[in-house]
C-alpha cells in the first residue's frame, strides 16, 4: 500500500483475521451405482431431518430393492457429531456403509 | 456440514440434502473445512417443516439429484480444489474517511453505521489498554476459526469507538466467545439470531462507567455501546460469522449491535454474580451468554408474592428450560431479601414453579426442537410442564433504575452455558483511567 497521496488521506489496518491454512482435500470417490450397497442415513437434531430422510429411505428401497439402509441420529444438538461422546460409534458408522445422505432439516 | 465433512474424510461420499436458503452457508462451511466440493443437492422443505406430506413431496422432488451426487464421478475442479487467497495486508486501505467507510462497508466489515478508521495511531493508544503483545493469540472463533489476536481485537474496537479502558473488557469477552462451553460457534450462525450479552462485575465497572443504573441497555453510554459494538464487530470481521452468509438468524437481533450491562453490586441484597461462580469480590470479571429475546415484566404486585408471581407466570413455555438471566430492580431485590429470598432460593422457587399446561409446550405436539432436554409430558393437556427444570440454567442479577420493571433475557440451553472470564487489566490501569475518567454525558436539566 503506498503512502498517503492527499493530506486528508490516512491509512487503516485491517480488521478481517487471519486464519491457518486450511489443507484442501478432494471429496471421497463417488459410487458406481447404488445396487447392492449399504447406504447412511445422517439425521441431526432438527426437527425435520429425521422425517426427510426418512422419505428418502423409502424412496430409495423402492428403486434399489437390494440396496441397504441404515438411519443414524446425532447423539446432541447442534454439536457436530465427532465432538460428542458418539464419536467412536460413528465412525463405526461410517466405516461400515458405503456412502451416506445427509439432512440438515433447516 | 461438519459431519458430512467427517463422512468424507473417512472416504466415503455424501449427499447432504440443503435448503435453498441455505446454499451460500453451505458453501462457505465446507469451503472453511476444506472440501470446497462437498456435493449438496438444494431441497425445498420448509424450514423446520413439521408435516409429513409436504417434506414428502419436496423431498422427492429432489431423489435424482441425490443419487446423482453419491454416484457422478467427480469433476476436474471437484478433484483439484484452489486456495482462495485471501488478502492479508496489515494496512488495508488508504483514504479519507469518508472512503474509508464505504470501503469497510462494502467489504462487510461493518454493522451499517459510520466506523471509527483503524489507523495505526489510534490501534497503539487502544493497545494501552493491555500489557499483553499484539500478536498474542486470545482463542481462534469459530465459525471461520479466525486468529482472535490482540492486534485483531484492538482494531476492531477503535473502529467500535471504545477507549483503551474498554479493551480488557472486549478482551475477556472474546475468551468467552472462544470457549466451547458457551457456544458461540453455534449461536453466531444460528436461526435462532442469538446475540452477545454480556454482564460486568466488579470494580471495573465504575472505573469505566459501564452503566448499570436507569437504562443500562439504552445507548448513551460509551462503554456499554462501545464494548458490545466491538464485539458485534469481532463476530463479523474475525469470527466470520456474516449476516446471510454464516449468521442465518432469521429474523436478526437488533441487541447484535450490543448489549452489555453492568450488576448494581452496591444496591444488591445479595452477592454479586461473579463471587457466585467463585470469584472474589475485588474481581472484575465479564459473564457471556446468548439471548435472542429481552422482555420487560410488569410485577403482578410490590411484595414478594406479586414480584415472584410476576416472574415464574411470564417464562416462555416456548423455549423450555432456557438459559434465563432475570434482572431485578434495587427495590425488588430488597424486597425479596428482607422476606429471606437470596439469589439460589428464588432459583430454586421458579425451577419447581414456573409452569404451563401441556398443551402450550411444544412438546405436547411432538415437534420439540432438539433431541435432549424433553420434559416427559403428561397425558393431559390441562397438566403442568415445568418451564426450567435445571436451575442452573438461571441466573438472577440487580440491575435498571428507579421503577418496577423486571428485565428478562432468554437463551437456549441446548447450544451453551454461561461463561464467566475474569478481566485483566495493565500495569498502567490507574493512569489510564484517570485519563478517560471525566469522559462521562452530563445532561442539562
Amino acid at each position: 500500500m503506498n503512502k498517503p497521496e492527499k493530506p486528508d488521506q490516512i491509512q487503516v489496518l485491517s480488521p478481517w483475521s487471519e486464519i491457518d491454512p486450511i489443507p484442501l482435500k478432494t471429496p471421497a470417490l463417488r459410487l458406481n451405482g447404488l445396487s447392492g450397497k449399504k447406504i447412511g442415513l445422517f439425521a441431526n437434531h432438527k426437527r425435520a431431518a429425521r422425517p426427510m430422510l426418512e422419505v428418502v429411505e423409502k424412496w430409495m428401497q423402492e428403486k434399489f430393492p437390494d440396496i441397504t439402509l441404515e438411519m443414524y441420529i446425532g447423539t446432541e444438538t447442534n454439536v457436530p457429531e465427532m465432538w460428542t461422546r458418539g464419536r467412536e460409534k460413528f465412525e463405526k458408522w461410517i466405516d461400515d456403509v458405503d456412502g451416506v445422505v445427509l439432512a440438515v432439516g433447516d | 456440514m461438519y459431519d458430512a465433512i467427517a463422512v468424507e474424510q473417512r472416504d466415503t461420499p455424501t449427499a447432504t440434502l440443503v435448503n435453498t436458503g441455505f446454499i451460500t452457508d453451505s458453501k462457505s462451511a465446507s469451503g472453511l473445512q476444506g472440501i470446497p466440493g462437498l456435493r449438496t443437492v438444494p431441497e425445498t422443505v420448509p424450514c423446520e417443516c413439521s408435516v409429513q406430506g409436504v417434506i414428502e413431496e419436496n423431498i422427492l422432488k429432489s431423489m435424482n439429484d441425490v443419487v446423482t451426487a453419491l454416484t457422478t464421478p467427480l469433476t476436474e475442479q471437484e478433484k483439484h480444489p484452489v486456495q482462495k487467497q485471501a488478502d492479508a495486508s496489515r494496512i488495508i486501505f488508504s483514504g479519507d474517511y469518508t472512503e474509508i467507510n464505504r470501503f469497510f462497508y462494502r467489504r462487510g466489515w461493518g454493522d451499517g453505521l459510520p466506523l471509527v478508521p483503524p489507523t495505526e495511531a489510534a490501534v497503539r493508544e487502544m493497545l494501552q489498554g493491555t500489557d499483553l503483545p499484539s500478536d498474542h493469540l486470545v482463542g481462534k472463533l469459530e465459525p471461520r476459526f479466525g486468529k482472535a489476536t490482540i492486534e485483531k481485537i484492538a482494531i476492531n474496537a477503535v473502529m467500535a469507538g471504545a477507549l483503551p479502558t474498554h479493551l480488557p473488557v472486549i478482551i475477556a469477552t472474546v475468551k468467552g466467545l472462544a470457549d466451547k462451553t458457551s457456544g458461540f460457534g453455534t449461536y453466531g450462525c444460528s436461526t435462532g439470531s442469538w446475540s452477545p450479552h454480556t454482564v460486568v462485575n466488579g470494580p471495573i465497572r465504575d472505573e469505566i462507567h459501564i452503566n448499570y443504573g436507569s437504562g443500562a441497555l439504552s445507548p448513551g453510554n460509551i462503554a456499554n455501546a462501545a464494548i458490545g459494538r466491538a464485539i458485534s464487530l469481532i463476530a463479523k470481521n474475525i469470527a466470520g460469522a456474516r449476516k446471510g452468509v454464516e449468521d442465518m438468524g432469521v429474523q436478526g437481533n437488533p441487541a447484535k449491535y450490543s448489549q452489555v450491562m453492568g450488576e448494581d453490586e452496591a444496591g444488591s441484597p445479595w452477592e454479586p454474580e461473579h463471587v457466585g461462580r467463585g470469584f472474589a469480590a475485588s474481581d472484575s470479571t465479564v459473564t457471556l451468554f446468548f439471548p435472542n429475546c429481552y422482555d420487560q415484566l410488569w410485577p403482578f404486585g410490590t411484595d414478594e408474592k406479586g414480584i415472584l408471581s410476576g416472574i415464574i407466570y411470564n417464562l416462555m413455555p416456548g423455549n423450555s428450560n432456557a438459559l434465563t438471566l432475570i434482572v431485578l430492580t434495587q427495590n425488588h431485590a430488597r424486597t425479596l431479601a428482607d422476606a429471606g429470598w437470596d439469589k439460589d432460593k428464588i432459583c430454586t422457587f421458579i425451577s419447581l414453579n414456573a409452569s404451563t399446561p401441556a398443551y402450550r409446550h411444544p412438546s405436547f405436539y411432538g415437534t420439540n426442537i432438539g433431541i435432549e432436554n424433553k420434559p416427559a409430558m403428561p397425558i393431559n393437556a390441562m397438566d403442568p410442564v415445568l418451564l426450567v427444570r435445571n436451575k442452573k440454567n438461571l441466573r438472577i442479577i440487580v440491575a435498571g433504575g428507579p421503577g418496577s420493571f423486571i428485565g428478562r433475557h432468554t437463551s437456549s440451553s441446548l447450544l451453551g452455558d454461561f461463561v464467566t472470564y475474569k478481566i485483566d487489566v495493565p500495569q498502567n490501569w490507574q493512569t489510564l483511567v484517570q485519563k478517560y475518567k471525566n469522559l462521562v454525558p452530563k445532561y442539562e436539566i
